[in-house]
């Protein structure tokens, strides 16, 4: 039995009881089930966290155990008024390391502490900030130790993550469990995120009313991303990265489809010192140079401010009790552990003396790895080349006392065991004081006994309870709002987000046409029709040389199969179709919000399609053919999906345009390499068949001419068909339409760039005289007049994209100059 | 004396420029040893937003930003400085906490082994710290060889004690890196020296240049400056701009621009007696 499950009297607590009562109700076999359905929602959901330096660790799916960590009404009102406490107390920390320094010219901080601290930045000394608090946001590490006290272990001060994965468990156990909650008062979790939105609006600079606010992320591959993202979409605020902003006239804009939108509030992911490369970290590239101006002038508001890492300093636990009572004349309401700060004598000395009993911390966090060191893991040889670094910068360390942290129960492989947990709060501004969450996110060990618990080393999440009644309203534990107020119509798309959405569109296409084309070779070759020249096609049409174009060529007509199956699968061949598909689902990733889970549920079956190891038999030849046909059905789906999920027009024009633009590219280089050569009679045939099957036009071929297949009339379904959707004349015609539906940027009537390009490709397809484009010119071989036209098509065609991405897209080299 | 100082810089880009933001320090401070009595800068084309503030040094700053586009900047700043020659050494009202961040690492201060090995011949164990920085000073004149362009902003302090060359901010960055391998405040100066031509020679405009030293911190002397480009005590000849922990803190202008291309960069200095 888990001591912690038991109260004073040696009996279950109550709340344990009532627990486990409806947990045995359930039964094994349904709990297990259920358990099930738990991982499906989570990975359905994509909810994720990436690990760094792990090339699987990216999406790393969420782990969550179905027993919550409880906590009772006897012991919430302390841990909140703790929380409470000491929330306004690095506040005021904050305010005064940045403005007076009254802490250290009064000797109640050593200088060293915070000067030698690498979150200090000096840069951001001596900048005012309106508003009532400094620290708008607040989270800390709260653990129980076996004799039931709460500790702190970590304060999160920068930018404090987990509520949204807290709100994710919440939601994924009341739509999965929901027995498990009668008889317990749960507290909701949606006050503190309304009192974030206030608090947010709070900040807004000159208070103004309807303020845009932004959360600023690093991108897809960081390690919380999916918060990011999920926030976004819950809170209503633009996601964004640092080069979708820009600084101009001492004010933030966001760089939009429709141009520069003032941005008042920046709910910022990104660690302070990449925020500013004109300031800060130089060579960032996640930052927005200047941004520290627009903050000196108060145009805007950042939460949490620029440099408010500083408290993320372990060294400062020691001197907390003190500073309470210099600022509050209170004594701390939640200890923080023991711990010494190795930059005094004395200090230095106990840590030296004791450093197997202790828990080592440097006061600088490590950002992609764990920051503490358990002493007692540590080898006599390891041991004492701490202590040689200790002694080397003692004031870059701190030891802290081992706190003997209680466990709860888990249920790991279908048995409950023992964990010890970690329970992380969070904690945001309002006009009124701070606001807790009544909630949280735990973490537990990944292995029993493991003493540092983090998400980067593995572990699993839990839900946290806190078990008391709803001040002021009905509880109904079932119906947790959750409802996700939708961004306004009339907001204008992010550019990154317009750029990524363009890019899906051309990715899909991408793979889409390689895998129909890859599929009819297969298919000739299958059946014995080895045709050389559609080979090179394929080479040529997927741009995966050598392969049977260039140097070796001999070989590989010869044993076609070991090319062909590396160029579906082999992900480093640029070119290939598994290539092509991580492109494209980096894009996806990249505006991950956009799509539905539905969408998520296509992209997780391709993901297995291109997972499986496939052999060079006959078996294994039809086994890719059927991945390819599998591939070709999700993809037609995926694009089915999205036009269903993506509600914004403006979204969809730029994901539509995406994939005509590289349609049409993708048709006239298909083109080039198989119809403007002169061959036998046959090989043609054969050609011409192939276009006909990789575009799915054999039927509409035979149905509309009722003829063998010849050039010409193969010419005139695939160029001139005005109702053929696979035709370029129907390209050109939808990109001339989602062209002409782009916002103006630049006011009257001046005719843009690409619309002069594509009413030049119009013109020039229109006159065409297409009876010659299906004359062979005898002495060279080639059908000269038809390679003439696709090569003129092309180069305006595809000097559309870049004319977009300057006007839209806006992603100028940035060069730092320094004298 | 007085010391009019003439500083331009012209940055001509190969691309136009649609935007660009700048961080100035270059208006120069008062000290106990000099008095700015005026400061003035032009910048062309005008910014379009221009922010004069004090950094956490107590260095004067400019931030300006053009944000149209534009094909060359030039930044003009003349100073007109009076030096005070009465005190040598002045205690300067300031707290053991703010001289203690000057004794910690920073990058541009890297200390190896070679380093401190180095700084160890020159602050032996009792030794006067005065004396000891003296020699360090003069040894560091001696030990390298002033070659212009054999190292950049970017090239690390090792490189520099390796080689044996650089120009003096390398020389004030060894220095300090040295001081602090002592457990010692120092810290980076910013400024300009005044260079006399051989007799019977007109002195040529423009042909001074930004110029770097380090100061360290002697308990009841307060901050002394030394000049191991010259070996020379920073005197009457030496103008300050601001200091720093190392370079990064202090650097005369940062920029960033919006544009695909590259520049080009020419800077002259002129430092004349005024009276």
């Amino acid at each position: 039995m888990i001591p912690e499950l038991l109260g004073e009297n040696g009996r279950l607590h109550p709340h344990w009881e009532t627990f486990f009562q409806s947990y045995s109700q359930l039964g094994d076999e349904e709990i297990a089930l259920r358990n099930e359905d738990m991982m499906r929602l989570l990975t359905e959901n994509g909810v994720t966290y990436n690990i760094y330096g792990d090339p699987s660790g990216l999406n790393r799916p969420w782990n969550l155990d179905i027993i919550p960590f409880l906590i009772s009404k006897h012991e919430w009102p302390a841990i909140e008024s703790g929380l409470l406490q000491r929330a306004e107390l690095l506040n005021l920390i904050l305010k005064d390391i940045y403005g007076e320094r009254r802490l250290i010219r009064n000797g109640i901080l050593p200088a060293e502490l915070i000067y030698n601290h690498a979150g200090f930045l000096r840069q951001c000394a001596g900048i005012h900030l309106p508003g009532k608090h400094h620290l708008i946001m607040y989270s800390a590490d709260l653990a129980r130790s076996r004799d039931g006290r709460i500790w702190v272990v970590n304060d999160r001060t920068q930018a404090p993550s987990g509520s949204g994965y807290a709100l994710e468990n919440r939601t994924a156990m009341t739509r999965v469990l929901p027995e498990l909650f009668n008889g317990l008062e749960v507290r909701h979790l949606s006050p503190y995120f309304n009192a974030l939105r206030n608090g947010l609006h709070e900040i807004a600079p000159h208070q103004r009313l309807n303020p845009r606010i932004v959360i600023l992320t690093p991108g897809s591959s960081n390690e919380t991303y999916f918060e990011h993202s999920y926030l976004s979409s819950y809170l209503g605020f633009t996601l964004v990265q640092g080069n979708d902003l820009v600084v101009k006239d001492s004010h933030v804009w966001l760089k939009t489809m429709g141009g520069l939108e003032r941005v008042d509030v920046i709910l910022r992911r990104v660690d302070d010192i990449y925020c500013d490369p004109l300031e800060l970290k130089e060579d960032s590239q996640l930052g927005i140079p200047g941004l520290l101006q627009a903050v000196r002038s108060g145009h805007v508001s950042i939460a949490n401010p620029i440099g408010s890492s500083v408290l993320e300093n372990p060294g400062l636990m020691p001197f907390l009790q003190s500073i309470a009572r210099w600022f509050l004349s209170e004594d701390l309401r939640i200890p923080t552990i023991a711990s010494w700060w190795c930059g005094q004598p004395k200090e230095l000395d106990y840590v030296l003396a004791h450093l197997p009993t202790l828990v080592i911390k440097k006061i600088n966090r490590n950002p992609t790895g764990t920051s503490s060191v358990d002493g007692a893991s540590l080898s006599h040889r390891e041991l004492s080349e701490w202590k040689q670094r200790i002694r080397s910068n003692p004031s870059l360390y701190v030891g802290q006392e081992k706190v003997d942290i209680s466990s709860t129960p888990s249920l790991i492989d279908g048995k409950i065991e023992s964990r010890k947990v970690l329970f992380r709060s969070f904690l945001v501004s309002n006009k009124e004081g701070y606001v807790a969450m009544t909630g949280g996110l735990c973490r537990t060990s990944s292995k029993e006994g493991n003493f540092i618990i983090s998400n980067q080393s593995g572990g699993i999440s839990k839900d946290a309870w806190i078990l008391s009644p709803e001040p002021g309203r009905v509880v109904n534990v079932l119906k947790e709002t959750t409802e996700r107020p939708v961004a306004g119509d009339n907001d204008m798309l992010p550019s990154h987000a317009a750029e990524n959405l363009f890019w899906t569109g051309r990715y899909t296409e991408r793979v889409l046409g390689n895998a129909r084309f890859l599929r009819t070779v297969m298919q000739f070759v299958v059946e014995g029709r080895t045709e050389r020249s559609l080979l090179t096609a394929l080479t040529k049409y997927s741009y995966t040389y050598p392969g049977f174009a260039g140097e070796g060529s001999e070989d590989r007509f010869a044993h076609p199969w070991v090319e062909l199956k590396e160029v579906l699968l082999n992900e480093k061949r640029t070119g290939s179709l598994k290539y092509n598909f991580l492109q494209f689902n980096r894009a996806i990733h990249e505006v991950r919000e956009h799509w539905s889970t539905d969408t998520w549920r296509v992209l997780r079956v391709m993901e297995e399609e291109f997972r499986q190891n496939i052999p060079l038999t006959h078996q294994g030849h039809i086994r890719m053919l059927h991945t390819l046909d599998n591939l070709i059905t999700f993809v037609v789906a995926f694009i089915g999906l999205t036009r269903e999920s993506i509600s914004r027009e403006q979204e969809w024009i730029l994901l539509d345009l995406g994939r005509k633009i590289e349609q049409s590219l993708l048709l006239i280089t298909m083109l080039r390499v198989t119809l403007t050569g002169r061959y036998s009679d046959q090989v043609e045939y054969n050609l011409q068949q192939s276009v006909l099957m990789s575009h799915e036009s054999l039927v509409n071929y035979r149905y509309k001419y009722r003829m063998p297949i010849n050039n010409e009339l193969v010419l005139d379904l695939m160029l001139f068909d005005p109702n053929n959707p696979r035709s370029l004349t129907y390209q050109v015609d939808r990109l001339k339409t989602y062209l002409h539906l782009l916002p103006r940027v630049h006011a009257g009537h001046v005719q843009t760039e690409y619309e002069r390009l594509i009413l030049e490709a119009d013109t020039l397809l229109q006159q065409t005289d297409r009876r010659e484009l299906a004359q062979a010119d005898e002495n060279l071989y080639e059908y000269r007049k038809l390679d003439d036209l696709l090569s003129r098509m092309y180069t305006l065609l595809s000097a559309i994209p870049d004319v977009i991405s300057k006007t839209y897209f806006k992603h100028e080299l940035t060069s730092i100059i320094d004298k | 004396m007085n010391y009019s100082i003439i500083h331009k810089t012209t940055y001509t880009y190969f691309e136009p420029v649609s935007l660009c933001h700048n961080v100035l320090r270059l208006a120069p401070r008062d000290t106990t040893r000099q008095v700015c009595k005026s400061a003035t800068v032009k910048i062309h084309p005008e910014p379009d937003t221009l922010r004069e503030y004090e950094d956490f040094f107590g260095n004067k700053v400019i931030y300006f930003s053009i944000e149209r586009e534009h094909g060359q900047l030039t930044v003009d700043v003349h100073s007109e400085i009076e030096k005070i020659a009465t005190v040598i050494y002045q205690q300067e009202e300031e707290e053991a906490g703010e001289i203690s961040q000057y004794t910690f690492e920073t990058p541009m201060t890297a200390c190896s082994e070679e380093i401190k090995a180095y700084a160890r011949v020159s602050f032996r164990p009792g030794r006067n710290v005065l004396e000891a920085a003296t020699d360090l000073m003069h040894r560091i004149y001696t030990d390298f060889t002033f070659t212009p362009g054999f190292t950049m902003v970017s090239t690390p302090l090792s490189v520099v004690m390796r080689e044996r060359k650089g120009v003096c901010q390398d020389f004030a960055h060894l220095a300090i890196a040295c001081v602090r391998s002592a457990g010692l405040p120092a810290r980076y100066v910013s400024g300009y020296i005044e260079t006399i031509p051989p007799p019977g020679v007109e002195k040529l405009v423009g042909v001074d240049a930004s110029h770097a030293w380090f100061s360290i911190n002697i308990p009841r002397m307060g901050w002394v400056d030394l000049d191991p480009t010259n070996n020379v005590p920073a005197g009457d000849q030496h103008i300050t701009i601001g200091w720093g922990r190392d370079y990064s803190d202090i650097a005369p202008m940062k920029g960033i621009v919006l544009s695909s291309g590259s520049h080009g960069l020419s800077v002259s200095v002129d430092v004349r007696r005024s009276g």
